[in-house]
């Protein structure tokens, strides 16, 4: 029958969400394919289609990305039975097993579940997976641990079912202090925390929620919304955010749907007066948060903490880090880093934003022997979050949307950074490389950051990368130009130069720019 | 930029050799009045293209799929002159030139009828449009207030000039009618719409006829004179035998029709010879009228040299009339009438062959010996064509080119300047003979087509999805049978739902998406969430001298596309494309071919943007 259609202003994609997030793949299993709109709401249980016609992708997700031994274990053992033996770490903190079949997603989703983990919500128009900094809860910097806010706001926020239905995904990060190493500033919610003296006397500790930030194809800096949340109000904070994103977001056009479009469009002072709203619709008190800028107290942090190797934490344990190229393992490694961190560690594995696994609390004493058996498995063990710890997305190795093969460049660049002349910089550079505008590794707030392209020429096109170089955590690097695959090298090996000959000091390629005036 | 690192990027001298960056407009926003643009939006808008008039077609279907039918018809009055009429009678060229023809198996959108959608809906009664200019002082004559005739009054009204209609009959409308059977055109219709031309401030005065000394005077009075008098003058057969009175030609029968003159038919034979719309509006006049006019004994027959391919009469109407037990025989010539008591009985026919067509010609004929038949007749309707009444012109005075005569103050227009046609093509060929006429009169041309440019910050929000185009488009509501009294109208136009489903099939061909190469970094994603094969990856592009695409060949390989180009002839407007770019390459512009006066034109070719603003 046929519907009678006016002009509507409202996506496809809403139509399908509205027929019901709902899914069986069991029966899927048995039919072997997927119709567009399976395909569509299996995002929301963490399936995505792969590059190639019939494989998907299932990401399992970590909140506050630490998981332990024994899922680890668990997901190497998923990773071989079901995804060719292999697992990526993402620069969100899961991890996604790639090659699925789809007969074998129901029998993946189920053992997964096994151990308490789970795919749900790890796609889809929803709130994804909430990182957190990977020290949270040694770092000597931290104003308080953000670990456990990172994993209840995700439990939280995972079991509102009016949340099911955003008009696009909703990101949230915690980050300990204002280092921002978990990149508070380029996320839907990004929350930081901070420290100041009681009126009382004495210190407390609370956090500051900035919103609206994001990469893709139009990238915003977050804006403060509040200057100081208490630690227990911050996952109805988020759940206010989620229900502003819900209502205002817009269900037209996908591309400016996120919501620091909402935050562009609106402004600031609007988001949070309909933010307190919903605080206190729900009942919630909100005198105690605060927008005026506070005076923090805490100690002073570096510009950049995670170049620290083998950092010591305040308990007086050491982190230890198997800096994994292109962030892609086996399940033997995996197995074996489960291991690790029984031995050596606190039988717990980290995911980073890097797309490196750490392991936490071993003894300085260990620190060697722990150290030695990870570089056996092939993975560095230091310098990370520095030149040699290039990021790139998964590229067209798997991902449908990617325009460049990141993997490729990755071992071109590997080749320019390696070279011991750059020893001097290899903590002051960082480089992302992604293969589309969507900016999963985000290139824009790296020191060096390449985003996937393809140039076109008299006939036929190449393979390309626009170059950006000068972003920080918290603000975006300006563009050097367009350059074909082959040129790449040679055009960071002149801003590596560049850098080495006229840099002053300690300062980092990020601020060397920013103080040769380049692009202002 | 004297920074030390874009100095040592730039040191290494990478400048690549690009295919060039060709867009389909000469400006990115504003005035377009290169060939090039022109050619473009004749090649996208294939409807408009096809119009006589270069009615915006899909500007009103758009604004009829919107809710607002005045608006539609406001576009409609502008464009074609006459919307409720040309809504029911039009011959559609239109529609066979649609691109719903061969990208869709529904068949084209009605776009005549919608015109009709937007006439029936309008809140108003039709208005006069505004003059272009102040006024000249300047008078001019029309002779003949037919849809050419009251085309040029208006044309020239606007224009600034004071116009006279001489008007033979005492009505307006002409052809529409007295030719045209008001079951199919509703006397109202035109009268309400030739009342809004003449409201516009033209003089009209009826029952003149003009004569070549008529003429003569005129033109000495007048600074100019337009003859828009129609071809009204039928062909006759010149049957051997044929008793007086029993041949009427078939524009005399449908204006008696008309006008209630038509004397008692019962149980007679009639034939109709002939295969315009004269000869089917007679036919169909007499049997719809029908069994009132001819009696259940009567029978009505059209008898027609060629085939029905060759009919004006389209699928739809023929079909029609077979509904309504009129006779369609072809490939059949008269050749003498047999008369018995001094009255018509029978005539005779033979049959014909089909011969080769020439190119742009109709096939050639000849007779099959020996192939004659009779065929009882009482009533012959001969309607095979009019010629136009030549000798109202005054002494001497013959055409010349573009609606010019000898005589420097005369000129012509509609089916008088060329030969008989219909209503629409009358409203083209009247347009252009009063921009001739102004010209003529002020010493330089004052209006000036172009097509306008308009950027369009609306994130390609047509509202359109790829269902609108595969909608089942729903009938024209008509009188049952049994009501169809010959008076009544038989098509009743389409109720709300209707237009709502055939409005919306519309593509919207003015609206342009298209690809800035400068910013698209192939990433394919348009390709992705495009509805159909609209989106291409091209290796090459071809292009004629004056910038319009001409060929392609299509890349089966990323490394092999120089461009990834919409296609416009397969776009369906939907907007996906332009809104998941990462890029903003994409842009959504609306085109439409406008006339302004110069001073107008000159200001907004000021202000034209050359190229994207970043």
């Amino acid at each position: 029958m046929q519907r009678l259609l006016t002009f509507k202003h409202r996506s496809e994609e809403e139509e399908v969400k509205d027929a019901g997030l709902v899914i069986d793949y069991d029966e899927i299993a048995r039919k072997g394919t997927m119709s567009k709109e399976e395909v569509s709401i299996s995002k929301w249980f963490g399936i995505y289609s792969s590059r190639h016609p019939g494989s998907h992708m299932a990401r399992v997700v970590i909140p506050g990305g630490q998981i332990t031994s024994s899922q680890a274990r668990l997901l190497a053992r998923a990773a071989e039975q079901f995804a060719q033996g292999k697992l990526c770490v993402t620069t969100r903190q899961a991890i996604q097993l790639h090659w699925l079949k789809t007969p074998s997603l129901a029998d993946l989703l189920r053992m997964i579940e096994e151990e308490g983990m789970s795919t749900f919500h790890g796609c889809g128009d929803v709130t994804r997976n909430v990182t957190a900094c990977p020290l949270a809860e040694t770092c000597r910097y931290r104003r308080l641990n953000v670990r456990p806010h990172a994993k209840e706001i995700a439990e939280y926020l995972t079991s509102c079912r009016d949340l099911d239905n955003l008009p696009r995904k909703f990101k949230i990060t915690l980050s300990g202090c204002g280092a921002g190493c978990a990149q508070p500033f380029i996320n839907c919610v990004g929350i930081v925390g901070v420290q100041r003296a009681k009126a009382g006397g004495g210190e407390e500790s609370g956090f500051k929620v900035i919103i609206g930030g994001g990469m893709g194809w139009k990238a915003f800096v977050g804006q403060e919304l509040f200057s100081f949340v208490p630690p227990e109000k911050i996952k109805y904070v988020c759940r206010a955010v989620g229900l502003l994103f819900r209502d205002h977001g817009d269900r037209y056009d996908r591309s400016k749907s996120r919501l620091k479009f909402v935050v562009h469009r609106l402004g600031i002072p609007a988001c949070r007066e309909i933010v307190l709203a919903f605080l206190k619709q729900e009942g919630h008190g909100i005198d105690d948060l605060e927008s005026a800028p506070i005076a923090e107290s805490g100690v002073a942090f570096p510009e950049r903490p995670l170049t620290e190797e083998d950092p010591v934490g305040t308990d007086g344990r050491v982190t230890v880090r198997a800096i994994i190229p292109k962030g892609e393992l086996d399940h033997h490694a995996m197995r074996r880093l489960a291991q690790l961190s029984e031995i050596y560690g606190d039988k717990r594995i980290y995911t980073t934003n890097r797309q490196n696994i750490e392991l936490h609390g071993v003894l300085p004493a260990h620190v060697a022997d722990a150290k030695a058996e990870i570089r056996k498995l092939g993975f560095g063990t230091d310098g990370n979050f520095g030149i040699r710890d290039i990021v790139p997305c998964v590229g067209t190795t798997y991902c449908p949307l990617a325009v460049s093969r990141t993997r490729d460049m990755y071992d071109l660049l590997m080749d320019v950074v390696r070279q011991p002349k750059y020893d001097a910089i290899a903590k002051k550079v960082l480089i992302n490389i992604t293969g589309c505008p969507n900016s999963c590794s985000p290139f824009r707030i790296a020191d060096i950051g390449l985003r996937g392209m393809r140039i076109r020429e008299e006939l036929g096109s190449a393979e390309g990368y626009e170059i950006r170089i000068g972003g920080t955590h918290d603000a975006f690097g300006r563009k050097v130009g367009e350059f074909k695959k082959e040129d790449c090298p040679a055009v960071i090996t002149k801003v590596l130069d560049t850098f080495m000959a006229i840099r002053q000091g300690e300062e980092t390629l990020a601020e060397c720019v920013r103080r040769t005036g380049f692009g202002l | 930029m004297s920074n030390p690192f874009a100095e040592a990027v730039s040191a290494l001298k990478l400048n690549y050799r690009q295919a060039p960056n060709l867009g389909e407009f000469s400006v990115f926003s504003g005035v377009g009045d290169t060939v090039k643009d022109v050619q473009t939006l004749l090649k996208d808008i294939p409807c408009q293209a096809a119009c006589p008039a270069k009615t915006n077609v899909p500007a009103y279907i758009e604004a009829i799929a919107q809710g607002d039918p005045d608006k539609a018809y406001r576009i409609n009055q502008e464009d074609n002159v006459f919307p409720g009429a040309l809504g029911r009678i039009c011959t559609r060229p239109c529609e066979t030139r649609c691109r719903h023809k061969w990208t869709n198996v529904q068949g084209p959108v009605h776009i005549c009828h919608l015109k009709r959608s937007a006439a029936d809906y309008k809140s108003k009664p039709p208005a006069p449009l505004p003059a272009w200019f102040e006024a000249t002082g300047k008078r001019v004559a029309v002779i003949g207030g037919g849809p050419a005739g009251l085309t040029t009054a208006r044309e020239l009204r606007r224009y600034g000039h004071a116009v006279t209609v001489f008007e033979k009959e005492q009505y307006l409308g002409g052809m529409m009618m007295m030719g045209i059977p008001k079951f199919r055109l509703p006397r109202e219709v035109v009268q309400a719409e030739s009342a809004a031309i003449i409201a516009s401030g033209v003089e009209v005065r009826y029952g003149q006829s003009v004569d070549a000394a008529r003429m003569a005077a005129l033109a000495a009075e007048f600074d100019a004179v337009v003859v828009a008098a129609g071809a009204v003058k039928p062909s006759d057969l010149k049957l051997p035998g044929m008793p007086e009175g029993a041949e009427v030609p078939g524009l005399e029968f449908m204006r008696r029709y008309n006008f209630g003159e038509v004397g008692e038919m019962h149980g007679q034979h009639v034939v109709i010879v002939g295969g315009g719309f004269t000869a089917v509006d007679c036919a169909r006049a007499c049997a719809r009228a029908a069994r009132r006019l001819v009696g259940a004994e009567g029978t009505v027959a059209i008898m027609y040299r060629r085939t029905e391919a060759q009919m004006s009469a389209n699928l739809e109407e023929l079909e029609a009339m077979r509904e309504e037990n009129i006779e369609v025989e072809t490939l059949v010539s008269p050749v003498s009438a047999t008369v018995e008591h001094g009255a018509l009985k029978a005539i005779r026919f033979h049959r014909n062959m089909l011969g080769d067509a020439e190119h742009g010609h109709k096939p050639s004929i000849t007779a099959i010996p020996d192939s004659e038949f009779e065929r009882p007749c009482d009533l012959l309707i001969v309607a095979i064509g009019q010629v136009r009444t030549l000798d109202i012109m005054a002494d001497g005075v013959r055409a010349t080119d573009k609606h010019g005569t000898t005589h420097p103050k005369i000129f012509l227009a509609g089916d008088f300047h060329t030969g008989s046609l219909d209503v629409i093509h009358a409203v083209e060929d009247a347009k252009k003979a009063a921009d001739r006429v102004d010209a003529f009169l002020m010493g330089a041309v004052r209006r000036k087509q172009h097509v306008a440019v308009e950027y369009l910050d609306t994130r390609g929000a047509t509202g359109r999805v790829r269902d609108h185009d595969l909608q089942r488009p729903l009938p024209i509501t008509v009188l049952p049978l049994a009501k169809r009294d010959g008076q009544a109208e038989v098509e009743l136009g389409f109720d709300e739902k209707a237009t709502g489903v055939n409005a919306t099939r519309c593509y919207l061909c003015h609206y342009k998406f298209e690809i800035d190469q400068d910013k698209c970094i192939h990433c394919d994603w348009c390709i992705k969430v495009s509805p159909r094969n609209c989106i291409k990856r091209i290796s090459r592009l071809f292009h004629d001298e004056n910038g319009n695409v001409t060929g392609k060949v299509e890349a089966t390989k990323a490394a092999e596309a120089t461009f990834i180009w919409i296609d416009s002839d397969e776009c369906i407007r939907c907007g996906k494309c332009l809104r998941i770019c990462p890029t903003d390459a994409i842009t959504m512009r609306k085109m439409s071919l406008q006339t302004t006066t110069i001073p107008a034109f000159d200001l907004q070719r000021k202000r034209n943007v050359v190229t994207r603003p970043a």
